[in-house]
């Protein structure tokens, strides 16, 4: 009688704690805006929409000056990957998959994006390589990161698209 | 006497270093930083190296049933097909394309056909300039049709099974291949991505459906030109048109001039994909006026089904070839009315299975063929 009673009490105990803390996980859902950082040489302040496509897609493969672009995005079920191809590359998962293997198969570029596993890679390698250009979650954009407009916006504007 | 040398001294020198960092400090700010090794492997996977060999491939197996003896029946393997591609530096890249394809006379000759018969598709090596300009040399797939250019020999790439036969693999239609020189790149154009591809090469070959390879086979050079635009305020189509020129020499046969204009309109999303192609050929016998024409196109449209039903995607094609009937370079090409009608549904990312069926009759006095087709497609 006593077991039940115990046990009883944890049952309860959990489900309160799982109803109390449904707002907080809730609020933990990353729903904020992702930055568009490129490397500290990358001769742009600000990109459109559609600029930042043809380099998602890889029809663009050059940053003003001949230097060449170097994609780096998340891997597959990152916030930031699921942002870009849904709101700029209007794409599924495996649209975006086939469109690399054709965009590579065709020959129109010798290099496929480079995925990297966590924010922190993402931040590490778009300072370290040249001419590149990632997406990191804005709430996790540190000093010294260089982070272009989007249609004229920075993370956080009113109307900035990619969220 | 010596306190003053020794104070001069110690001034000059003093002058001098500060004079040479000077001058020193800025050439070493300007030297390029080499990269910071990075700390995990998957950083340190992530950075550059060349050469850098990647290998992908292509395969499918299918299955045929006809009403009439038109073409293989049953099960056939499909090509085997190798894609390779290699960054050398950052700016030149080489890229091939090798195909190994079912032969119906294996084993027969002496010394015995092999089982399948090796291709070297696409050898290219380019340079890259920048987005305008990118110059390239090698073995291509004519860049005057825009299916020819897309997907190559994927056929996991494709809705459909099959190709258009105006440009089918081993047709005389269209050029397929092309051995030459490549000027291509992206027009300053604003939002309207102007692209243009030019090239000098051998043309076709004394057997039409293959390209010069070993040489061009007369002194007239191919020439194309391949222009298309994709506007950013319609992402996803893409217009464009060709021309192309060669001297044709066959044996047995005299010279002929050939022009080919060519047009395309592609809308490149899946809900729906529209895929439209119109080819012009002409020839003309060197040293006479005399002209023919022969037309072909297709359309085909597909749409991928809303979720749940998201991995089908029926699609339908309708082709057309229309050869002069005055032609001598195309005496063997034949005339066709196909209507393709299919689904594709994609059984995992990297593996579909399609199914279509073909109605097609080469000319008016001739009996329709009908015929359903099976093909599982995938890239590994």
């Amino acid at each position: 009688m006593v077991m039940v009673g115990a046990l009883h009490r944890r049952i309860v105990c959990q489900m309160l704690w799982l109803v109390l803390a449904w707002p907080i996980t809730l609020g933990a859902q990353p729903s904020h805006d992702v930055a568009v950082v490129v490397h500290p040489d990358v001769p742009v302040d600000s990109l459109t929409t559609a600029d930042l496509r043809r380099l998602v897609l890889g029809d663009r493969g050059f940053w003003p000056g001949s230097l060449r672009v170097t994609l780096l995005l998340r891997a597959p079920v990152a916030y930031e990957r699921d942002v870009v191809l849904k709101n700029i590359c209007e794409m599924t998962e495996a649209q975006f998959r086939q469109h690399w293997i054709a965009k590579v198969f065709r020959a129109d570029t010798a290099v496929a994006p480079k995925i990297v596993y966590s924010s922190e890679m993402a931040a590490d390698l778009v300072n370290r390589m040249a001419g590149a250009i990632t997406f990191i979650d804005a709430a996790q954009v540190g000093r010294g990161m260089r982070v272009v407009k989007i249609d004229g916006r920075m993370p956080g504007d009113k109307g900035y698209t990619l969220h | 006497m010596t306190d003053y040398s020794h104070t001069r001294f110690i001034v000059r020198f003093t002058l001098v270093s500060i004079l040479w960092l000077g001058s020193a400090l800025p050439a070493v700010a300007q030297q390029p930083a080499h990269p910071t090794p990075p700390d995990d492997q998957a950083a340190r996977e992530a950075l550059p190296v060349y050469p850098s060999l990647h290998i992908a491939g292509f395969g499918d197996v299918n299955f045929a049933a006809v009403n009439r003896n038109d073409g293989a029946r049953g099960f056939t393997e499909g090509q085997f097909t190798l894609h390779m591609v290699s960054a050398l530096s950052p700016r030149i890249a080489f890229f091939g394309e090798v195909t190994f394809t079912p032969r119906l006379d294996a084993g027969t000759g002496s010394p015995a056909a092999t089982g399948f018969n090796a291709e070297v598709e696409r050898a290219i090596i380019r340079f890259d300039q920048s987005d305008a300009l990118k110059v390239s040399f090698g073995r291509y797939h004519t860049p005057i049709n825009w299916w020819n250019t897309a997907f190559h020999h994927g056929q996991w790439l494709q809705t459909s099974i099959s190709r258009p036969e105006m440009v089918q693999f081993g047709g005389r239609f269209i050029p397929v291949h092309f051995v030459g020189a490549l000027v291509e790149g992206v027009a300053p154009s604003g939002g309207w991505n102007i692209n243009y591809q030019a090239g000098i090469g051998n043309g076709r070959g004394s057997v039409i459906s293959r390209a010069g390879d070993a040489g061009d086979n007369n002194d007239v050079p191919a020439l194309l030109l391949n222009v298309f635009t994709r506007p950013d305020r319609a992402f996803g189509l893409q217009v464009g048109a060709s021309a192309y020129s060669d001297r044709i020499t066959t044996i047995g046969r005299p010279d002929y001039n050939e022009r080919i204009v060519a047009g395309h309109a592609v809308w490149q999303h899946e809900n729906p994909e529209v895929i439209a192609e119109i080819a012009d050929v002409r020839h003309t016998q060197v040293g006479t006026s005399v002209t023919t024409s022969s037309l072909a196109y297709y359309l085909q449209a597909a749409y991928r089904l809303p979720a749940p039903a998201r991995l089908w995607k029926p699609y339908y094609r309708f082709e057309h070839i229309d050869i002069d009937s005055n032609d001598v370079v195309f005496a063997d090409v034949p005339n066709l009315d196909v209507s393709i009608f299919g689904v594709r549904y994609d059984i995992s990312t990297y593996v579909c299975i399609k199914t279509e069926g073909r109605i097609r009759r080469r000319a008016e006095n001739l009996p329709w063929t009908n015929g359903w087709f099976s093909q599982i497609a995938f890239t590994f």
